[in-house]
Parts: structure tokens; C-alpha cells; sequence
């Protein structure tokens, strides 16, 4: 699982992300880019094409907020923020490369609202309270018929988002 | 253009899509253009470099002569005696005049000034000239900003030897997306094409993370975390940041802003040495503008005077029988500029508010820019933030322009064999972006501070029975009313199914993305339904005149159009 494997490497006191590393990492072409961006290897490894697949399409729209962020649910605030930088470092559009990849804006956006609920302890607590009820459909404001959803989905691709990438995560946050 | 120095290489309008994407093989410069002084600075292989004029100058006037025809500005520029740049010649603080409408107080600040600037109090945009061979010769901050980028162009590819392309721009916080727009129209007729925008702060927090990391060398954000507040104030604007700092990403947790600095300072000191002067410039004779000019340098002289001394003595015979002699101190000076001060506390006060970080989490607090060198602003500043000091290893003066060089490196692509550009900002949105709706209300869809890239949406419905139409306006800013704030554009959305009022549900999405540029996404969610297609418009979409469009769209529709939010259905 992508998920685990992504928690291995945060966890891990060998984490790729340290000063050291980056000194001798290069830009996005050269080779050692697999271990400056450890969560495109395990992606990478499944894939075998040239660009890896993006981290979060290995996620699904039902993935809890704590596995956007690739932790465990009793993860320190420490923790939390800890994954979503490194997340940020990987996803964020600035990073080099990434300004010509579609969707990592998306998959920015989503690493930072999950960030934003699970780091504030208030919002954490009703999210984990949420999870338990998960079961039955949580009440979406945006009840859109599939029909509503694909022409909204249309819209935004325009916009230089992937149709696929319209998922129903905002209604994870509670707003 | 008459002028041959500069082309028009493209319409703002269109260089947008391009600005993440495009030329990322060569690097791109850092230009901190300031009210009152600009420099410009690039990342030179190992570290961030100041590039100098001819005259061995890094920080240079912001200023542009007519004075032969040929329009000279500050980096080139040879002036006699700095006189002659209140002379009227000399158009000069176009950052604090650049896209704002002749309503704007910041404008009518601005008609104490040498030159001529010509309010007609309707909205639109004021008329600015330069007295070139006794007439009022007309241009506008765009130009006049342009000019100024060309020669800062020009002395860069001379210093690099190579084409310069790529800037990243430092601004103030509180510009509006209209503001951005006519910055980037300035750079287009310089033939610059900015990679970003970057709000001064943001950049000062970008030098501070390279600083950190390097220093620390710890592992990514592994309890190495530092919050740092960031208070910048220069001639023209006064911006604070609160940014979150580990492992060489630079998260901004919130930003505050306003039009207020050394400007403001000057004109209230200028006004409590020659008091009932109000009406006396307001002429503009070659006399009257002599004298401002004589005033202007003396009172600026006792004002750098008065942050090492407790009082200064002010001599200076302005001619005409206007003499001034007179024994000024501190205490006066702190006094006659309390309301400044005051709004220096208030935004330092709201931007620590909004950041949510707690004043025993700060680690550092950096004071930059001109104004940082007064001794109130900085008690002001430490007060706030009980601290009994600033941090030190940064230089006010040259701090925004290096994060800008940094960026700019970053943005590039460049790499460091040192782990020195191995850099991230994570920005915010300075301002609320929303719609009206509820009558007049401002109802914020993206609210201030938030993290960018980002979306969000809001459910809206109609006010009428069978209201096929609704009108929507996009504003900018912090008011709960309309007015109070900055329109960006508006459109319509038509189709919308008959049915009583309060059925239909008109969803507004708005979309920024990582290279700042703002989409509103509109239309009607009736499942089931055969729909319309959605609306999706690049903001801002106005031109000009804000409120005339505003008071003809009201003449013209009313309320007919109007929307109210949906409850949320928790």
C-alpha cells in the first residue's frame, strides 16, 4: 500500500529529507530524483511510466484525512506537520516541474486541507468524531446529481484541473 | 509610445496563462520597487548578489525626470541636487499612486506632491503630469513605472551580459488584484515578463528560511519549526506577515497590510512645521512648488535626524517670507504621527490575531524597510509582540529584494549544490475574494489568508419568484459591505429554471491557482435538469472606473438580480 509505504518513510529516522540529502539531490530530471521524492517511488514502482503517478491518485475519494497526509490517527501535531511540509515539498505547484503537471495543485490543495483540520485540535476532534459515522453518507450540501458533478468536473478541467480529480472531498470538512 | 526606449511587448490581459509554465532555462532577477528607493538583486550561482547603477549605488530613487523630452529615471539618472527632484520635473512614489481612482484618499494624499496630480473626485483614474518647459506634461504611474523597469532592465544586461527576461516583483500587501494587473501592464511595456508577484513580507520570509536552514541544517520540520513576524515599512506601505519556518519552506500564516509610511509621516511633519499651508500648494506655481520642494528635504533631513537624536533643530528659509526655525522633539514628532503609529499596531495586532500562532511560539520578530529605523515603530512592533528584541541578522534595507532574487532563482528552476535554493513558500491571499449577495453584503468566498492554490465554493439562490437571471459581482477586500471593498468584475448567469424564489441553487467557485491568477466558476445545479453551461471568468475583468459601473449597474437592474447565500446544511 502506498499508504504505508509513505508512512515508512516519514516515520523513519532515514528519512530522504534532510539537509544533507538535499545538497546532493539535482533537479527534476536527473535520476536521483527517485530519492528526493520518496513517495513517487513507491507510485513509481508501479507504474512504468516516464512520469510517476501522482501520490493522491493512489488515494481514493473515501481515503480519511490522515491518509491524505500518509500518518497514523494518533499522530503528534509535531507529525502533522511534518508530513504536510514534506507533502508541500513534493506537491506544492512551485516545486520545479511540477508547474507543468496537471493536477498537483489539486493534490496540493487537498494535502493542505487535510492539514488545516487535522493541525487545529478543535476541527480535529469533530473530523475524528466524523470518521465513526462514516458508514452512512455524511450530508453533503453539494448533492449533485452525477449528471451535475461531470458537467462541474468539464468546467473546472478547463481550468487546468483533471475531470478525474473532482472528487467530493471538500465535504470531508465539515463546511 | 512616443518614447523609442521601450516597446510594448504584450497586453497583461494575455501573459498570464503562461506564467508558471514558460522559460524555466534562464534565471529570473529579483526587483524590489519602492515607493521611495528600488533595487534589484540575482542569485549569482552561490549566493544573492545587489546588482549597483553606475554611480556604485544598490538601492536607487524611484523616481522618473521629463525634463529634456527624453524621460530619465533614478538609475541612471545624474540629479545636481535633490531639490530638483521637487522641482515638478520628476514624477516620483507611483507605487502609491499606480491603479488607484481619483476617490482614493491615498490618491488625494498624493496632490501635495511637486508634480501635478488632478482629481476630478468621480472614480476614475487621476490625471498625473511633469512640468516639462512650463506645461503640465501628462503620463500615467503605468509609463512612468515602465520607464523606471526599462533602465533597471538595461543596467542588469549590461552587469549579466545576457538578455534578462524573468522578474519576480516584490508588492505590498494590500494591492488589489486590479493593482496587480497594472503592475503587470507595467512590466509588459518593459518587456519583463513576471514569474511572480510576491508580497514584501512573503519575500523578507523567504531570506529568513534560507537563513534558518543554514543554520540549523536539521532534519525537515523534525521540531526545528520557527515562527517569525515580519513588520515591513517603507515610504509608501506598511505590511506584516507571520510565517511559519522548518526546513527551508516558508508557510505564511497570515498577512496584513496598508497604504501607510514614510509618506504619511513626512506630510504630517511637514504640515506641523508650516502649518495653514493646506491651500498653498494646491496652485502648483513654479514659486509654491520651489518651496514645497525646499520644505520636503528639510523635514525628511530632520526626520532621519530624529531616530538617533531626541530633538533636531529645523533652519531653513523656503523664500517667499516662509521661514522656519523651530526646535523639534521626539515626543512632538511621535505625537503629531500617534494615528500612524497607532495603525502600525493595529495591523501587527490583527495579522498575530489571524495567524493563530501564540506570542510564546514566536521565535523572532524582523523589522525591514526604511521606517524600521524609527525608535517608535520598533517599540511599537516589540510591545506587541513583548519582545525585548529584533532579530538581527538581516539588513532592512536589502531584505525583500534578496528573498525576491531567491524566488526568483527558485521559480527558475535553479538548483544548489548547497541546498541553498532548496526553498518553498507557501502563500496566502492577502484579501477576501467574494461576491454580493443578502442585499449589500460582501459574502467572502475565499477568505483572507487562505493557502493558495485553492478553491471553494458557496451555494447561492435567487430572491425572486421565476428569477431567470442573477448578476454576479466579485469583489476584493475586508468590509461586510460592498462598498467598502474593491470590485473586480461582475457577469451573468441567465437560464436559470423558473421557480420560486429560494428553489434554485447557483453555485460560485472560485479558483486560484499557484501563479495567483483568479477564475470564478458560476452556474445552476438543478439535477436532473437540462442545465445551461457554466460561466468561468478570469478576474479582475474592469477596467477602469469601478464605481461608475457599480452606480449604472444598480440604475440599470436593481435588485432584480440578486442573490442570497444558503443556509449550510450541517
Amino acid at each position: 500500500m502506498a499508504v504505508t509505504s509513505s508512512l515508512a518513510s516519514f516515520s523513519s529516522s532515514t528519512s530522504p529529507f534532510t539537509g544533507s540529502n538535499f545538497c546532493t539531490n539535482q533537479p527534476h530530471t536527473s535520476p536521483s530524483r527517485v530519492s528526493f521524492r520518496p513517495f513517487r517511488v513507491s507510485a513509481a514502482c508501479a507504474s512504468t511510466a516516464e512520469r510517476p503517478t501522482s501520490y493522491t491518485a493512489t488515494l481514493t475519494s473515501e481515503s480519511s484525512l490522515y491518509e491524505v497526509l500518509g500518518i497514523q490517527m494518533g499522530a503528534t501535531c509535531k507529525e502533522i506537520k511534518t508530513a504536510y511540509r514534506g507533502l508541500a515539498r513534493i506537491l506544492h505547484p512551485d516545486v520545479a516541474g511540477n508547474g507543468q503537471r496537471e493536477g498537483t495543485a489539486y493534490e496540493f490543495i487537498r494535502v493542505h486541507e487535510a492539514y488545516e483540520t487535522l493541525s487545529d485540535p478543535e476541527k480535529r476532534a469533530d473530523y475524528d468524531r466524523s470518521l465513526y459515522r462514516r458508514g452512512r453518507q455524511m450530508g453533503s450540501p453539494f448533492s449533485m446529481s452525477a449528471a451535475t458533478a461531470t458537467t462541474m468536473a468539464a468546467g473546472y478541467a478547463a481550468a487546468g484541473f483533471s475531470g478525474r480529480t473532482r472528487q467530493r472531498w471538500e465535504t470531508d470538512q465539515c463546511w | 509610445m512616443d518614447e523609442p526606449q521601450y516597446t510594448v511587448a504584450s497586453d497583461s490581459e494575455t501573459t498570464g496563462e503562461e506564467k508558471s509554465s514558460s522559460a524555466f532555462a534562464e534565471i529570473a532577477i529579483g526587483i524590489d520597487i519602492g515607493t521611495s528607493q528600488c533595487s534589484i538583486a540575482v542569485w549569482n550561482g552561490s549566493q544573492v548578489e545587489l546588482l549597483k547603477n553606475t554611480r556604485n549605488q544598490k538601492l536607487m530613487r524611484s523616481y522618473v525626470t521629463f525634463k529634456d523630452e527624453v524621460p530619465s529615471g533614478g538609475v541612471s539618472n545624474q540629479i545636481s541636487h535633490e531639490c530638483e527632484i521637487f522641482s515638478g520635473v520628476a514624477i516620483f512614489n507611483m507605487k502609491r499612486l499606480i491603479g488607484r481612482v481619483d476617490t482614493d484618499p491615498v490618491v488625494h494624499a498624493s496632490k501635495k506632491l511637486p508634480f501635478l496630480v488632478q482629481t476630478l473626485d468621480i472614480g476614475v483614474r487621476p490625471f498625473i503630469a511633469a512640468l516639462v518647459n512650463n506645461a503640465w506634461r501628462s503620463t500615467t504611474p503605468e509609463e512612468v513605472l515602465a520607464i523606471f523597469l526599462v533602465e533597471l532592465r538595461v543596467m542588469a544586461e549590461l552587469q549579466l551580459k545576457k538578455p534578462i527576461r524573468n522578474v519576480v516583483l516584490t508588492i505590498p500587501v494590500s494591492f488589489s488584484r486590479f493593482q496587480l494587473t497594472r503592475i503587470e501592464r507595467a512590466c509588459a511595456m518593459a518587456g519583463l515578463h513576471i514569474l511572480r508577484l510576491m508580497p514584501e513580507p512573503t519575500a523578507v520570509a523567504l531570506l529568513y528560511a534560507q537563513q534558518q536552514q543554514q543554520t540549523v541544517h536539521e532534519n525537515m520540520g523534525s521540531g526545528s519549526e520557527k515562527n517569525a513576524l515580519i513588520f515591513n515599512m517603507g515610504a509608501g506601505y506598511c505590511d506584516v506577515a507571520v510565517t511559519a519556518t522548518a526546513g527551508g519552506v516558508s508557510q505564511i500564516k497570515a498577512l496584513a497590510g496598508a497604504a501607510i509610511g514614510g509618506e504619511d509621516i513626512l506630510q504630517n511633519m511637514m504640515q506641523y512645521l508650516l502649518p495653514n499651508s493646506e491651500g498653498l500648494f494646491l496652485n502648483h506655481r513654479i514659486n509654491e512648488i520651489k518651496l514645497l520642494g525646499l520644505l520636503r528635504v528639510a523635514t525628511e533631513d530632520a526626520i532621519h535626524r530624529l531616530s538617533s537624536q531626541s530633538s533636531v533643530q529645523v533652519d531653513v528659509d523656503l523664500g517667499n517670507g516662509f521661514k522656519i526655525y523651530k526646535v523639534v522633539t521626539r515626543e512632538e514628532f511621535e505625537q503629531v504621527n500617534l494615528e500612524v503609529f497607532e495603525k502600525c499596531e493595529s495591523l501587527v495586532t490583527q495579522c498575530l490575531r489571524d495567524s493563530k500562532v501564540d506570542l510564546e511560539d514566536l521565535t523572532d520578530v524582523i523589522l525591514v524597510g526604511g521606517c524600521s529605523y524609527i525608535p517608535k515603530i520598533r517599540n511599537v512592533v516589540m510591545a506587541v509582540c513583548k519582545r525585548e528584541e529584533l532579530y538581527k541578522e538581516i539588513n532592512p534595507l536589502e531584505a525583500a529584494v534578496c528573498g525576491a532574487a531567491l524566488e526568483g532563482a527558485v521559480a527558475s528552476g535553479i538548483t544548489d549544490p548547497f541546498g541553498s535554493l532548496d526553498l518553498l513558500t507557501i502563500q496566502v491571499t492577502p484579501l477576501g475574494i467574494g461576491i454580493r449577495a443578502d442585499g449589500n453584503s460582501f459574502v467572502p468566498i475565499i477568505p483572507r489568508n487562505t493557502t493558495i492554490p485553492s478553491r471553494k465554493e458557496l451555494l447561492f439562490t435567487t430572491t425572486h419568484d421565476n428569477q431567470t437571471q442573477a448578476l454576479i459581482l466579485v469583489y476584493e477586500g475586508e468590509g461586510t459591505k460592498v462598498e467598502e471593498n474593491h470590485l473586480l468584475g461582475y457577469f451573468k448567469i441567465v437560464g436559470i429554471p423558473a421557480a420560486p424564489k429560494g428553489i434554485p441553487e447557483i453555485n460560485v467557485c472560485m479558483d486560484i491557482d499557484a501563479s495567483n491568477v483568479l477564475r470564478v466558476f458560476a452556474g445552476v445545479v438543478m439535477p436532473g435538469t437540462d442545465q445551461p453551461p457554466f460561466m468561468e471568468v478570469r478576474m479582475p475583468t474592469i477596467d477602469d472606473g469601478h464605481g461608475w459601473c457599480v452606480e449604472a449597474l444598480n440604475r440599470t437592474y436593481g435588485s432584480t438580480l440578486d442573490l442570497v447565500t444558503v443556509q449550510k446544511k450541517m
